[in-house]
C-alpha cells in the first residue's frame, strides 16, 4: 500500500469546518428534524428484574388525553429475529410476558403531544410475577460460562505455571473496575416517518447502515425501503454503536399508526435501553527474574452478560500483546445476571483491561525496587509476544522516553509517601496504553462541480471525531484544492456505505476510501482542472487481514496527583500522553479526542460508577447528578504529544485510530499515581476518598 | 418534575394561617421559600391539596440583636442572614452556614424557619443552632411554646413541630467565638458533612465547648464526647484539638449513599469538628 506523504494540508492543525454549524444552534441532532404532525412516544420500563408481566391496566393511560395507541407485548406486532450485531441485543422488545432485567421496555405510549404521552406512562400500571434474580455477578463468579466476543476468550502462549514456579518475584492480585455507562450528553433518539410504504428515521446513530439493516430485518421489510439518517451525534461512545429496542419501537409504531413518531429518550431511560460497560473482576499474576524481567504472565478476567444474550468485555487483552515474556495465559469468563446487556464503551477491552494490568505491573515494580518506567522498558515487545509476529509499526520506546522527559518523571522520588507540599501528597505514576486496531470496509463517491466545489459522499458519522473535517483534508490533498472548497455529505443511508463509527475506526477507513476516490477522480479529470458538468469517481477501502502482522496503536501515560492528606481526596494535576497512533491527519481534532479520551480515564480511575441495588436490580442514581462524570474543574492540564509515523501496512493514509486509545493507561497511571502518593494501594476502581482513609 | 394539582391560600395573618390549618388539616402544608416543598412536591414525594403561603405574614422576618444576643424570625432568608452585620458579629456561625447554602436562588427565597422546619439531615442551620443553643418559638391556635434546638431536631426529616404549628422566631445568645465549616455536596451544596463549633475561651485555652454534626447521621447532633476533650485545650494547639475531635461521630450511625460512604462521613466529622474548632478559636 502506499500512503499520502508531504501535502499541504493533512498534517496541519484544522479547525472544525462543522464548528460553527454546532455553536451556532444549526447543526441537526436526530431529535431536532422538523416533522410535520408527529406523535410522540415514552417508554414505560419494568420495575422488577425478574419474572413476567402478569397483566395490565391500562383503563386509565387509555382514555387520557391525546393518547393514539399503547403498545405492550399483547397488542405489538411480532418481529423478526435477528443477531448481535447489528442488534445490541437480541431479545427483542415487546415479544413476551417475560422480564429479565429492571427498566426493560414494558410498554410504549404514543399520543398527540410529549406532555400527553409522559401523563399517561405514568398511569399504566403493570402487575408483575416477580421471579428469582440474579443481580451481582461476583457473588456467582464459580457460574461463569463461555461466551463468543469479538476477540478470543483464551490464549495461552509457553507455560505459565513453570514460569511462575521459576519466579523470584511474584505478584498475584485482584482487581475491580465498577459498571458505568456512556451518558452522551445527547441521549439516544429516534425518529420514524412511515410514509407509503417506506420507512425514514432520523436517528441518534454510529452506524446508519448497521440500524438500516437491523431494523427492516426484524420488521419483514425490504432493505431498500429504509432510509437512515444521522447527520449529528451529541457523543456516542459507543452506546449508539449497535441498534438498540427503542430504535426497532419507534419504526413499529410509525408503521402501525401510518404517522411520524418522535421517541427521543429521557436520561433515565438511557440507563437500561441500550447497553453499559461492565463491571469487572481481574485476577493478574505476574512472575519474574530479580532483575525484573517477566517470566509470566496471566490474566484472568469475570465480567456480566445478560439473561438471554451474550456480550463478552475481554479484559485479559493488554497481556497478549504488551509485553515481552515466555508464557502467558489470558482468560475472559462471563457470569449471566438479570440485567442488560453490556455493549462496548470508550475504551472497551483492552480499556477495562489495562486498569488492572498496568497497576498490577506497578505493583510488581515496586515488589522489585525496580522504576515503573524501567521496568516496561526491560520487558520491552519488539513483536507481539503472543502470535510471534511483528508489529506493522510500533515506537513505543519513543512514546516512553519523549513523555517521561515532558513529564519530568526523573523528580519522582521513589519512595511513595515522600513527596509533598504542605499538606497535599503528591504522587508520579505511569501506565502503558495498547488498543487493537479495528478497520471497516468503506466506500466513498466525490464530485468536482463546474466551479471547483467538491462534494464528497459517504456513510461514514461524525460522533465528535472530527470526520467533517478530516475527510475533506484529505481529499483537498488528494486534489490538490484549498479544503473550503470541499463539502461532505455524511450520515446517510442513502450515501455510500463505509460502516460503523466504532472500534476506532471511521478516519482510517472513511478515510481511505475517500482518497481512492479523489485518485480515481484525478485519474479521471487526466490532467484537466475544472468541468463544465459535474464528474463524479468512487473509491473503495476493502482492508487485507493478514496473519503476518500485528496491528496495534500504543501511547506511554504518565500522571501526576494531588492527594488531600485529611480529606483525602485524589485530583489529578497534569496527565502528559504521548501516542504511537499511525499518521495524524488534523492534529487539532486529534488531541481533541485524546483530551476527551484522558478525560474520560479520570472518570473510571475517580469518580464514574452506576450503584446498582443488589436487590431490586435497579441502577441508585439513572441520572448525572449521581453518576458522575469529569467536569471542567476536575481536568486540568493535559499534554498530548503524537509520534510522527505513518503505518503503511494499515490504511491508505498511514493512519490508524486514536478514538479510544485516549482513554487507556489512564485510570492506570492515576491509580499509581495514587499508590506513589499514599502508600495505599487500591485496588478498586473508582478510587474514592474513602478508599484512602 | 410535575406536582400534582393544589390549591393556594396567603393568610394575612398567624390567625388566618392557623384557621387554614385546622380546616384543611393534613391535606395542607405551610410554604415559606419552597426551596424544599416544592421539590419535593415536583417529584410528588409531596401531594399536598393546598398551600398556606405563610410569606406574606407581618413580622416574622425581622433579624433584631438584643441584650441576650439575637431574635430572629422565622421568614429571615438565608441571603439576609449572611449579609446581616449584626449576625457576622453576634453569631459569625450562623452566618457562615448562611453563606454557604445551595446557590444565590436558593438564598434569597429560602427561608431559616423553613430550613429547621424541613428537618433534612443534611441541612446546615441544625449544627448550628445546636452548637449555638438556639430556643426555637412554637405557635399554635392555642398558645406558644418554645423548645431547645436539643429537643427540637428528632430525626431524618422529623422535628418537634405539629402539623398544626407554625415556627416563628428563633433566639440565640451571643456566640462572637463560632464558626461552621462544610464537606459541601459539589452538586446541591447540601452538607456532607457540616460541623458548627462555639467556644468559650479562658485565655488561650477553650474553658468549654459546644460542636454539632449535621450531614452525617439521621438528624444533627451533638459531638458530647468532643465538647469533653476540648475542655482545657490550648485553642492555638492545632494538634492537640485534632486529637481532641477525633470521636467526632462515636455511636453515629453514619448514612451512607451514593456520594460517600458512612466510614468516609465519620472520618470526615473529625476532620471537619477540627477545623470548626480551630475557626472559632481565632474568632
Ligand atoms: C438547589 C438547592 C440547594 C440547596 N442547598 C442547601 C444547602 O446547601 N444547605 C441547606 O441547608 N439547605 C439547602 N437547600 C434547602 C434550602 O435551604 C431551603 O430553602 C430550606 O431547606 C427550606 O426553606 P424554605 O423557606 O424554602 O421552606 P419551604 O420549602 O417553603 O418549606 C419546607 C418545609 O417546612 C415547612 N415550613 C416552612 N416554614 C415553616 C414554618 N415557619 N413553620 C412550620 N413549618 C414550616 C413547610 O411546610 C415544608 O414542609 C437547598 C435547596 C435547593 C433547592
Amino acid at each position: 500500500m502506499t500512503a499520502v506523504v508531504g501535502r499541504a494540508v493533512v498534517g496541519t492543525p484544522t479547525s472544525r469546518l462543522d464548528g460553527r454549524e454546532k455553536v451556532s444552534g444549526e447543526a441537526r441532532y436526530a431529535a431536532d428534524w422538523p416533522f410535520e404532525n408527529p406523535l410522540y412516544g415514552v417508554l414505560v420500563q419494568s420495575s422488577i428484574p425478574s419474572g413476567r408481566i402478569d397483566s395490565f391496566d391500562l383503563a386509565a393511560a387509555e382514555s387520557a388525553p391525546g393518547v393514539a395507541r399503547i403498545f405492550t407485548h399483547l397488542n405489538a406486532p411480532r418481529l423478526v429475529p435477528m443477531d448481535s450485531p447489528p442488534l445490541g441485543q437480541t431479545f427483542l422488545p415487546l415479544q413476551s410476558d417475560r422480564i429479565d432485567y429492571e427498566g426493560q421496555h414494558v410498554a410504549l405510549v404514543i399520543a398527540e403531544t410529549l406532555e400527553q404521552a409522559q401523563h399517561a406512562a405514568r398511569l399504566v400500571r403493570v402487575v408483575y410475577e416477580r421471579g428469582p434474580a440474579r443481580i451481582d455477578f461476583r457473588a456467582h463468579l464459580t457460574d461463569e460460562i463461555e461466551v463468543q466476543g469479538f476477540f478470543p476468550a483464551d490464549t495461552s502462549t509457553g507455560d505459565v505455571s513453570a514460569g511462575l514456579g521459576g519466579a523470584d518475584v511474584k505478584i498475584d492480585v485482584t482487581y475491580r473496575t465498577a459498571d458505568r455507562h456512556h451518558v452522551p450528553i445527547e441521549p439516544s433518539a429516534t425518529l420514524a416517518d412511515w410514509r407509503d410504504g417506506k420507512l425514514t428515521l432520523y436517528d441518534a446513530a454510529q452506524w446508519v447502515h448497521g440500524v438500516r439493516i437491523a431494523v427492516a430485518h426484524v420488521l419483514g421489510i425490504p432493505l431498500d425501503d429504509v432510509r437512515v439518517i444521522s447527520k449529528f451525534v451529541g457523543g456516542g461512545f459507543g452506546c449508539k454503536g449497535f441498534v438498540w429496542p427503542h430504535q426497532i419501537l419507534a419504526a413499529m409504531a410509525s408503521r402501525e399508526l401510518g404517522r411520524p413518531v418522535k421517541l427521543v429518550l429521557s436520561r433515565a431511560h438511557t440507563f437500561t435501553a441500550h447497553g453499559y460497560q461492565t463491571a469487572s473482576e481481574q485476577r493478574v499474576v505476574l512472575g519474574a527474574t530479580r532483575d525484573g524481567r517477566f517470566v509470566a504472565i496471566r490474566h484472568h478476567s469475570w465480567t456480566p452478560t445478560a439473561i438471554s444474550d451474550d456480550y463478552l468485555e475481554t479484559c485479559a487483552t493488554p497481556a497478549r500483546a504488551s509485553y515481552a515474556s515466555g508464557a502467558i495465559e489470558t482468560r475472559n469468563r462471563a457470569v449471566r445476571v438479570n440485567r442488560g446487556v453490556p455493549t462496548p464503551m470508550r475504551a472497551p477491552h483492552e480499556g477495562v483491561g489495562a486498569v488492572a494490568f498496568e497497576c498490577a505491573l506497578d505493583e510488581l515494580a515496586y515488589a522489585l525496587g525496580v522504576d515503573p518506567l524501567e521496568m516496561r522498558l526491560r520487558n520491552y515487545a519488539e513483536r507481539d509476544p503472543t502470535t510471534g509476529t511483528p508489529f506493522s509499526q510500533k515506537n513505543l520506546r519513543e512514546c516512553y522516553r519523549i513523555g517521561a522527559e515532558r513529564f519530568g518523571w526523573a523528580r519522582r522520588s521513589p519512595v511513595p509517601g515522600t513527596m509533598r507540599d504542605g499538606d497535599t501528597l503528591i504522587g508520579y505514576g505511569m501506565a502503558g496504553a495498547v488498543m487493537f486496531t479495528v478497520r471497516m470496509p468503506s466506500t466513498a463517491r466525490i464530485t468536482l462541480h463546474p466551479g471547483g466545489d467538491v462534494v464528497i459522499e459517504t456513510a461514514t458519522q461524525d460522533i465528535g471525531g472530527g470526520q467533517y473535517t478530516i475527510l475533506p483534508m484529505i481529499a483537498a490533498d488528494a486534489l490538490g484544492v484549498p479544503v473550503e472548497r470541499v463539502r461532505i455529505v455524511l450520515g446517510d443511508t442513502a450515501l455510500p456505505d463505509a460502516g460503523g463509527t466504532f472500534g476506532s475506526s471511521s478516519t482510517m477507513s472513511a478515510g481511505s476510501a475517500v482518497f481512492t476516490a479523489a485518485q480515481e477522480l484525478k485519474r479521471l479529470l487526466g490532467g484537466r482542472r475544472s468541468v463544465s458538468q459535474p464528474l463524479t469517481a468512487e473509491g473503495k477501502f476493502q482492508p487485507e487481514h493478514s496473519d503476518a502482522l500485528s496491528m496495534f496503536t500504543f501511547g506511554a501515560v504518565f500522571a501526576e496527583v494531588h492527594v488531600d492528606r485529611d480529606l483525602p481526596t485524589p485530583r489529578v494535576a497534569r496527565i502528559t500522553g504521548v501516542y504511537s497512533a499511525g499518521r495524524i491527519i488534523n492534529p487539532k481534532t486529534a488531541r481533541s479526542q485524546i483530551i476527551g479520551g484522558m478525560t474520560w480515564g479520570i472518570g473510571q480511575a475517580l469518580l464514574e460508577a452506576s450503584e446498582l441495588d443488589l436487590g431490586l436490580g435497579r441502577y441508585l442514581s439513572k441520572n448525572l447528578a449521581g453518576y458522575v462524570v469529569p467536569a471542567c474543574a476536575d481536568v486540568r492540564e493535559l499534554d498530548v504529544t503524537f509520534i510522527e509515523e505513518v503505518d503503511e501496512h494499515a490504511s491508505l493514509l498511514g493512519a490508524k485510530g486514536i478514538g479510544e486509545l485516549g482513554a487507556v493507561g489512564v485510570a492506570a497511571a492515576i491509580g499509581n499515581a495514587i499508590y506513589h502518593a499514599t502508600g495505599t494501594r487500591v485496588r478498586d476502581f473508582p478510587i474514592r476518598p474513602e478508599r484512602l482513609l | 418534575m410535575i406536582p400534582s394539582a393544589f390549591d393556594y391560600a396567603r393568610p394575612e395573618n398567624l390567625q388566618d394561617a392557623f384557621a387554614l390549618l385546622a380546616e384543611h388539616g393534613d391535606e395542607a402544608k405551610l410554604i415559606a421559600g419552597g426551596h424544599s416543598l416544592l421539590p419535593m412536591m415536583k417529584l410528588r414525594l409531596a401531594t399536598p391539596s393546598i398551600l398556606i403561603d405563610i410569606s406574606r405574614i407581618d413580622g416574622l422576618a425581622g433579624i433584631d440583636a438584643t441584650r441576650d444576643g439575637l431574635k430572629l424570625g422565622a421568614l429571615v432568608t438565608h441571603a439576609a442572614l449572611a449579609a446581616s452585620e449584626q449576625v457576622r458579629k453576634l453569631a459569625p456561625a450562623l452566618a457562615d452556614a448562611a453563606a454557604q447554602i445551595g446557590d444565590t436562588q436558593v438564598r434569597n427565597r429560602g427561608t431559616l424557619g423553613g430550613a429547621c422546619a424541613h428537618g433534612d439531615p443534611a441541612a446546615d442551620y441544625p449544627a448550628v443552632l445546636l452548637a449555638l443553643g438556639a430556643r426555637l418559638r412554637i405557635a399554635k391556635k392555642g398558645g406558644e411554646t418554645v423548645k431547645e434546638a436539643d429537643d427540637f431536631f428528632r430525626g431524618m426529616f422529623e422535628t418537634a413541630l405539629e402539623g398544626d404549628a407554625i415556627l416563628t422566631e428563633i433566639a440565640l445568645g451571643p456566640a462572637p467565638h463560632s464558626a461552621y465549616v462544610k464537606f459541601p455536596h459539589p452538586a446541591s451544596h447540601y452538607a456532607v458533612v457540616g460541623v458548627a463549633a462555639k467556644l468559650e475561651l479562658q485565655g488561650a485555652k477553650i474553658a468549654s465547648a459546644r460542636v454539632a454534626i449535621t450531614g452525617v447521621g439521621d438528624s444533627a447532633f451533638r459531638a458530647k464526647s468532643v465538647e469533653k476533650a476540648l475542655s482545657g485545650v490550648d485553642a492555638g494547639d492545632a494538634a492537640a484539638i485534632r486529637s481532641a475531635c477525633i470521636d467526632a461521630a462515636a455511636g453515629i450511625e453514619a448514612r451512607s449513599d451514593v456520594f460517600a460512604s458512612g466510614s468516609y462521613r465519620a472520618a470526615m466529622a473529625a476532620v471537619y469538628a477540627a477545623r470548626a474548632v480551630t475557626a472559632a478559636a481565632i474568632r
